[in-house]
C-alpha cells in the first residue's frame, strides 16, 4: 500500500517517476509516432484512456483475481480497452487512426499499463489507482508532446500543422525519420538525468 | 623523493616515438593534396567550407571538453581538425554553410563527445556527420555543381556514379571517362573527384605507417573482385572495377576514413574481414541499393562490427585452449 | 472454491464480459468505419476520372481492385485502378483514371506513401509529377525519360517525365502501373470488367 497523500501520488508521474524519462517504459510508441504533435498527442491520450480505465477495473476487482492468473487478466481487460480505443478512433479521426497505424493496437504491450497494474492497481484502492493512473498518464502525454514538439519543429518546421519557423529555415528531414527520435530521446535522457543529478547534490 | 634510476610502473614498457598530435598532424599534411585539388576544382565554394567546418568542429570540441571538464590541451590534438577537414571534403560544393555547419556539429557532438571522445567513439565522426546530413537534408547532399574548370553553367549535374546508376549512362554512352575520374574534372564532393590527390596522399600515409595497409588493399579488393564479376558476366549493364575504384568516394574512404585508429579494429585478422567487408557493401549499394554512392554507409555499418570484430579474433595466448 | 476451478471461472468471466463489450462496441462503430473506408476510396476515384457521380467495384485481388467510374446516366466513363507495389520506403498505394478501352491514362493519384520527405514524396507533387500522368497513351507500356525533360512538351505522348534525384520512387510507381495496366488490360480482355455481370451478381 502506499502511503503518499493525493497530491504526491499525482505529481510523482509527472517527474519523479516520470514513466519515460525516468523508468524508460513505453518506449516503442514513444519512438515510432512522435514525428508530428498530433499523432504524439494522439497517442497520449489513447493509452491515458487504456491506462486509466485498465487501472479502474483492476484496482476494482483485485481481491477476485487468483495471483497465478493475473497477468492473463490484466491482458484481456487492458486488450479490451486498447481494441476500443483503435475502433474509436478508426469510426471518428480515421486521418489519426491512418497515421498511427499499428501502434494504436501495440499499446496492449506497452509496458507502462501493465506496469501500473501490476505495481500499483492490484495493492491499491480504487480512488488512489485512479490518482495514479492520472499522474502517470499525464507524464506519459508530457513526454510525448515534448518529443514530438521538438521533432515536428525541427524536423518540419511546423507545431501541430502551423507554420512557426521562418521561410529560413530549412528543416531536417532526419528528425521526423526514425533516426531523428533515437537522437531526440536520447538527449531528453541525458538531459532528464542531469537535472536529478543536479537536483541530489543540492539536497 | 624521486629515484630516476627505477621507474615502477605497467605495461607498456616501450614506448614509440609516436603520439597522438604526431600521427594526426601526419594524417592532416596528408590531406593537402586533396584539400589543394578541391581549392582548384570548386574555388571559393571549396575554401568556404573547409573553414567552416574545421572552425565549428574545433568550437564545438571545446565546448564540450568545457562542459565535460576535461583539460583543454586536446583540442590541439589535431583529432578535431582531421573530422572538420573530412567532413567539409565529403560534402557537395553547393552546399550552404549553415547545413556544413549543423554538421560539423553533429560529427563532434553526436560522433564523437557523447561516446566519450577521443579513443571512445564506435562509429567515425566525420561520416557520422555526414550521415546525420544526408538524411536530414537528402535534397541539398544530392544536389551537384559542375567544378569551375568545366566552364558549363549548369544549375545541377549529375556526379559519375549517379549518371551509371540513375541515367542509364552505359547504354547511352555518356559514362564518365576513366582519364576525368583521375585528374577530378568531374562533379562530385569536394575532396572525392581527384583520384590523383587521394593516391597521392594514401601513399603518403602508408609510407609513413600512420595507416594500416590492409584496410586500403582489403577493400580495393573485394570491391574489384565484387564488382568484377559483375562487369564480366553483362559489361553492357555493369562499370568496370577500375571505374568504381575511381569514380565516387572510394578512395578517400579507403585512405582516409576507414583507416580511422579508433574504428576499425586492432588485430589483422578482425582488419581483413572489416576491409573486405567494406568493399562487398559498397558494391552491393552501388550496384543493387537505392544509392549511387555507399562508402559512407558501408563504413559506418563495419564500424558497428569493429568491437566484434577485436573480441572474436583476439590472438590466443601462448597455451590458451581454443576454448579458453 | 477450489483454486484451480476459481481461475478457470475467474478468466472465463473476464473473457466473456470484455468479448461482449467489445462486440458492442465493433457493433456501433463498424458502419462507420467502413463508410469512412468506402468514402476515401470514392474521393480518390472521383479525382482521377473528373464527371464521375457513381462509382462501382469490378473488380478485386490482393493488391488490384478496379471500380468504374459511372456518369448521371450510369454508364461507365473510365475506369480506377487502385493498387499497390514496394516503393524505396515502404509501399506505394494508388489510384489510376483511365478510359474504358483502357489506351489513355486520366489522372494518377498518389493515395498511401512513406518516401522520403522532399525528394521519393514529390510523388504526390502535382507540378513535378502529377502533372505528367494527364493524358498519356497507355496502349502500351509507359516509360519513363531519364534524365529529366525540361518541360511536358518535350515528352513522347507514352512518357512520363523522373523527378530529379528520385528516379527510385518514380521508378517504382511506373512499375506499379504497368504491372497493374498490364493485368487490367487482360481482366477487360476476359470480360471481368463488365458493370453488367457484376450487376447479376
Amino acid at each position: 500500500m502506499s502511503t503518499k497523500t493525493i497530491g504526491q501520488e499525482f505529481i510523482k508521474g509527472l517527474w519523479d517517476e516520470n514513466p519515460v524519462f525516468r523508468q524508460l517504459l513505453g518506449l516503442c510508441p514513444t519512438l515510432a509516432v512522435t514525428g508530428a504533435v498530433i499523432n504524439g498527442l494522439a497517442m497520449g491520450l489513447a493509452t491515458t484512456f487504456v491506462l486509466i480505465f485498465s487501472s479502474l477495473v483492476v484496482s476494482s476487482i483485485k481481491k477476485l483475481i487468483p495471483s497465478q492468473v493475473r497477468i492473463a487478466s490484466y491482458i484481456i481487460i487492458i486488450a479490451t480497452f486498447v481494441t476500443v480505443a483503435d475502433r474509436f478512433l478508426a469510426a471518428f479521426f480515421p486521418p489519426i487512426s491512418k497515421n498511427l497505424g499499428p501502434y494504436v493496437p501495440l499499446i496492449v504491450v506497452n509496458c507502462i499499463i501493465l506496469g501500473r497494474q501490476e505495481a500499483f492497481s492490484s495493492k491499491n484502492t480504487v480512488w488512489r489507482s485512479l490518482i495514479d493512473a492520472l499522474g502517470m498518464s499525464a507524464g506519459f502525454v508530457l513526454a510525448m508532446l515534448v518529443l514530438s514538439a521538438i521533432r515536428e519543429i525541427l524536423g518540419a518546421g511546423t507545431f501541430l500543422g502551423y507554420q512557426v519557423m521562418g521561410a529560413w529555415f530549412e528543416p531536417w528531414i532526419i528528425m521526423i525519420l526514425p533516426p531523428g527520435a533515437f537522437i531526440t530521446l536520447g538527449i531528453l535522457l541525458a538531459l532528464a538525468l542531469h537535472i536529478e543529478h543536479r537536483t541530489k547534490s543540492r539536497k | 623523493m624521486t629515484n630516476n634510476a627505477f621507474i615502477l610502473q605497467s605495461s607498456p614498457h616501450f614506448k614509440d616515438k609516436d603520439s597522438v598530435p604526431k600521427i594526426m598532424y601526419a594524417v592532416i599534411a596528408s590531406l593537402v593534396p586533396a584539400v589543394a585539388a578541391s581549392l582548384y576544382f570548386f574555388r571559393f565554394r571549396a575554401l568556404v567550407l573547409l573553414v567552416s567546418c574545421v572552425a565549428t568542429c574545433l568550437v564545438t570540441e571545446a565546448l564540450f571538453l568545457w562542459l565535460r571538464r576535461k583539460p583543454l590541451h586536446s583540442l590541439f590534438d589535431g583529432s578535431a581538425v582531421i573530422t572538420g577537414l573530412l567532413l567539409a571534403m565529403t560534402l557537395p560544393p553547393s552546399l550552404s554553410v549553415e547545413l556544413a555547419i549543423i554538421g560539423a556539429v553533429m560529427a563532434i557532438a553526436i560522433g564523437k563527445q557523447v561516446f566519450g571522445g577521443l579513443g571512445y567513439n564506435i562509429f567515425n565522426p566525420a561520416l557520422v556527420g555526414r550521415a546525420f546530413l544526408q538524411t536530414a537534408f537528402p535534397v541539398a547532399m544530392t544536389t551537384w555543381i559542375p567544378p569551375a574548370t568545366l566552364k558549363i553553367q549548369t544549375a545541377t549535374f549529375a556526379t559519375p556514379l549517379g549518371n551509371l546508376r540513375f541515367e542509364d549512362a552505359i547504354a547511352r554512352g555518356t559514362l564518365t571517362p576513366l582519364k576525368d575520374l583521375f585528374t577530378g574534372n568531374v562533379g562530385g564532393c569536394l575532396g572525392e573527384t581527384s583520384s590523383f590527390a587521394l593516391i597521392l596522399g594514401g601513399l603518403y600515409l602508408l609510407s609513413r605507417r600512420v595507416i594500416d595497409w590492409r584496410i586500403p588493399l582489403g577493400i580495393l579488393l573485394s570491391l574489384t573482385a565484387f564488382t568484377g564479376a559483375f562487369w564480366l558476366a553483362n559489361p553492357e549493364k555493369y562499370a568496370s572495377p577500375l571505374f568504381h575504384i575511381l569514380a565516387g568516394g572510394l578512395l578517400i574512404g579507403a585512405f582516409f576514413m576507414a583507416t580511422d585508429m579508433v574504428t576499425s579494429p586492432i588485430t589483422p585478422l578482425g582488419t581483413w574481414i572489416y576491409a573486405l567487408g567494406i568493399g562487398i557493401v559498397i558494391g552491393l549499394i552501388r550496384l543493387f541499393g537505392g544509392f549511387a554512392e555507399g562508402v559512407m554507409y558501408s563504413i559506418l555499418f563495419m564500424n558497428a562490427f569493429v568491437p566484434l570484430l577485436n573480441r572474436y579474433t583476439r590472438p590466443r595466448i601462448l597455451g590458451e585452449g581454443r576454448k579458453a | 472454491m477450489k483454486l484451480s476451478v476459481r481461475m478457470v471461472v475467474v478468466l472465463t468471466s473476464i473473457g466473456l464480459l470484455s468479448g461482449s463489450f467489445l462486440a458492442t462496441v465493433g457493433h456501433l462503430t463498424k458502419e462507420r468505419i467502413a463508410l469512412n473506408k468506402q468514402r476515401e476510396i470514392e474521393e480518390a476515384i472521383i479525382q482521377v476520372i473528373p464527371g464521375t457521380v457513381s462509382t462501382q467495384k469490378l473488380y478485386e485481388e490482393r493488391d488490384l481492385s478496379v471500380y468504374g467510374g459511372k456518369d448521371e446516366q450510369g454508364t461507365v466513363i473510365g475506369f480506377a485502378i487502385h493498387a499497390s507495389g514496394i516503393g524505396f520506403q515502404d509501399r506505394i498505394t494508388l489510384m489510376l483514371g483511365t478510359n474504358t478501352s483502357l489506351e489513355r491514362t486520366n489522372r494518377l493519384a498518389i493515395l498511401d506513401q512513406k518516401e522520403t520527405p522532399g525528394l521519393g514524396a514529390k510523388i504526390t507533387d502535382a507540378e513535378s509529377f502529377l502533372q505528367y500522368w494527364e493524358n498519356r497513351d497507355c496502349s502500351g507500356a509507359i516509360s519513363l525519360r531519364k534524365p529529366a525533360a525540361r518541360s511536358a512538351e518535350e515528352l513522347l505522348p507514352s512518357e512520363i517525365n523522373t523527378i530529379t534525384g528520385a528516379t527510385i520512387s518514380s521508378e517504382a510507381v511506373l512499375g506499379i502501373v504497368n504491372s497493374s495496366l498490364e493485368h487490367t488490360r487482360r481482366l477487360l480482355k476476359e470480360g471481368k470488367l463488365s458493370s453488367e455481370a457484376q450487376d447479376v451478381n
